[in-house]
């Protein structure tokens, strides 16, 4: 019988380019071979937007040797077919195209994870794992997503978004519009996961350079207020219909920094007590230290915002709580988690392999949902041109 | 922490509390060089680390750079984030860079700790004609060669002769313009107090740069390690750390 064919997608125009290699083959390519249930295909994006698709792009040491580079310049990209499902043609003559079955997106951030690839696959009418174009785009507009989620009721911490080109034409005038905001605050490209380029700010003058950084890589700007008395929260969560949170994660900042690109995902954070896992996504304690009545709010609040954004498949949801306010505020919301944040399925009681295969599975329902919604609707209106 | 400076993504680090401290590193290095000093000038001192555009985690300049647009560089980022510099440390090619700033008036300091500084490029005339010579003939030998081996041999070739062209392959005409840049007459018309710092057997800068400095600047002091390590902070923190803390 022949093995369900699993597209993993990785790489592309991203700042989390390099981050989505290791979360594809690590945690999701090699426990889809381990099921031993799948073909995997490996699908990686290069940083200029070309596609291949090769066995030896499953081998993480050809990305950490730099020898990727080489190994681009002597291979050819794959084109797509998108007519009936989604198709790998590879060049060269008579080459049959390469049918996939379902495919598992695993790129983070821009072209990628905000929905654009999930809207490519949408057209070719492909099963996919994870969140859908819209919720996917919602996600990662940290300005919608917190919109979206207070219509559901859901609280954000005080927060202004901007247009960058706002603050390049009249500075003074986005300046005035956050004047009504309470100092430290953080500044945040709306757009981009991982920490990268978000400042924590005390006084206008350091909250103008950090405008500055954030529009550098982002058109969009959020500022926000910082919560007081913070303990930071995350809880992954899996399903369509039927949702199964992992467990409230708590991040271990460091220091008067916060949780950066670095402490994310290089430096490890800094050592502190027992009860702290670390791995690729740096310190963090799990189950969180918070009490119960905050865990449960935290957990409810997780899968309000969901819900709200339409998310389905994996995602996980940041979380701010105020531990004397007793209030848990919706922070962000990350479509494809890092590593797919495996190590806390793992400490919920779900194996990696088992992790990536219900994920494939949901995506098989989702499709199979889909396409019981009828697309035709029959009307006389071309007749009567 | 970053920054936006003259329209460069800068990487910075500062830390402690007191009269600033800036660090400058090297061609081909970063701020984490300076991280074990730091760590100790924290106690008494704000010091400020940064990645000089294209090094690092800063963003390269778009245009090939000169020592003099470093220096405005350097000069931008201390204006923007408001700060006067109490001191300056700069490590070889960070040398030449803040004696530059320094003499045309561009960075203002207090003290100057220049360790294993480069920036005097007229004494090795020979060693730089033998540079160009085997440049020049390195690529004529070498540019029928694919991509990939060409710049292997060239690699050999520049490493022969303990060249620093292609440690930062992507600013390779920058580093050209910057070590065609002597400071001897800058060093000369510095009036500052001044740590010299150098090994006796760095194969990269070697002493008799130190003695010429030394010379050159009249308020400058000149420590000699024992030792053939180009990063004497490296090579002997202890010993460099408490001549800085003494001196500064």
């Amino acid at each position: 019988m022949n093995k369900l064919k699993v597209g993993v997608v990785y790489g592309s125009r991203s700042t989390e380019h390099d981050i989505s290699v290791v979360t594809a083959i690590a945690s999701i390519i090699k426990p889809l071979e381990l099921s031993g249930k799948y073909e995997v295909v490996p699908i990686y994006i290069d940083k200029q937007g070309f596609w291949y698709s090769d066995p030896k792009l499953k081998d993480i040491a050809l990305f950490s040797s730099g020898e990727i580079d080489n190994w681009l310049k002597h291979n050819r990209p794959v084109q797509l077919g998108i007519g009936d499902g989604l198709s790998l043609i590879k060049p060269g003559i008579a080459k049959k195209p390469l049918k996939i079955d379902v495919v598992f997106p695993a790129t983070h951030g821009t072209h990628g994870e905000d929905g654009e690839l999930m809207g490519l696959l949408e057209m070719a009418n492909v099963a996919y794992v994870g969140c859908n174009m819209p919720s996917s785009a919602l996600a990662m507009d940290k300005a919608l997503a917190k919109i979206v989620a207070q219509e559901s009721g859901i609280a954000s911490t005080k927060y202004v978004w901007f247009y960058a080109r706002d603050f390049s034409d009249n500075a003074a005038k986005v300046l005035n519009s956050l004047a009504h905001l309470r100092y430290p605050l953080f500044v945040k490209p709306v757009h981009l996961g991982s920490s990268i380029a978000i400042t924590r700010v005390k006084s206008e003058a350091e909250l103008k350079n950090a405008i500055e950084v954030a529009a550098h890589y982002d058109n969009k700007v959020i500022v926000e207020e910082e919560v007081q008395n913070l303990i930071e929260a995350t809880v992954p969560i899996m399903g369509n219909d039927k949702l199964m949170p992992a467990l409230v994660e708590q991040p271990v900042t460091h220091g008067d920094d916060f949780f950066d690109f670095e402490t994310k995902y290089m430096a490890g954070g800094k050592k502190g007590k027992g009860g702290k896992t670390n791995g690729s996504q740096g310190y963090s304690r799990l189950p969180a230290d918070l009490p119960k009545d905050l865990m449960v709010k935290a957990e409810q609040t997780a899968l309000g915002v969901y819900k709200a954004l339409g998310c389905s498949g994996i995602a996980r949801i940041d979380l701010l709580v105020d531990t004397k306010a007793n209030q848990v505020y919706f922070n962000e919301v990350n479509p494809l988690p890092g590593s797919l944040y495996a190590h806390n399925w793992r400490a919920a009681g779900k194996s990696n392999v088992e992790l990536v295969d219900e994920l494939v599975k949901l995506a098989l329902d989702k499709y199979a949902q889909q396409q019981k919604l009828s697309t035709v609707f029959a009307t006389n209106y071309l007749k009567q041109y | 922490m970053k920054l936006v400076v003259d329209g460069l993504l800068t990487n910075y680090l500062i830390r402690g509390r007191g009269r600033v401290v800036i660090l400058l590193h090297g061609w081909g290095d970063d701020g984490r060089t300076f991280a074990a000093l730091i760590t100790e000038l924290n106690k008494d001192y704000q010091t400020v680390v940064l990645d000089l555009p294209g090094f690092g985690s800063s963003q390269a300049p778009n245009e090939v750079w000169d020592l003099d647009a470093y220096v405005n560089f350097l000069a931008h980022f201390l204006t923007k984030l408001n700060l006067n510099t109490y001191a300056i440390i700069g490590h070889s090619n960070g040398g030449a860079l803040a004696i530059r700033g320094l003499a045309t008036g561009k960075l203002k300091a207090d003290k100057l700790v220049l360790l294993a500084a480069a920036g005097i490029r007229n004494r090795h005339g020979l060693k730089k004609f033998g540079t160009k010579v085997i440049a020049k003939t390195g690529k004529a030998a070498t540019f029928w060669l694919p991509g990939e081996y060409r710049q292997k041999l060239r690699k050999r070739l520049y490493g022969t002769i303990g060249s620093d062209l292609l440690v930062v392959p992507h600013l390779e005409e920058t580093f050209k313009k910057t070590v065609r840049q002597d400071v001897q007459k800058d060093a000369l018309a510095l009036k500052l107090p001044t740590l010299l710092i150098f090994a006796d057997r760095d194969p990269a800068i070697p002493l008799a740069d130190g003695e010429l400095y030394h010379a050159l600047i009249k308020t400058s002091n000149l420590k000699v390690l024992k030792g053939n390590d180009h990063f004497v902070h490296h090579d002997q923190p202890a010993t460099v750390i408490n001549l800085i803390k003494e001196f500064l």
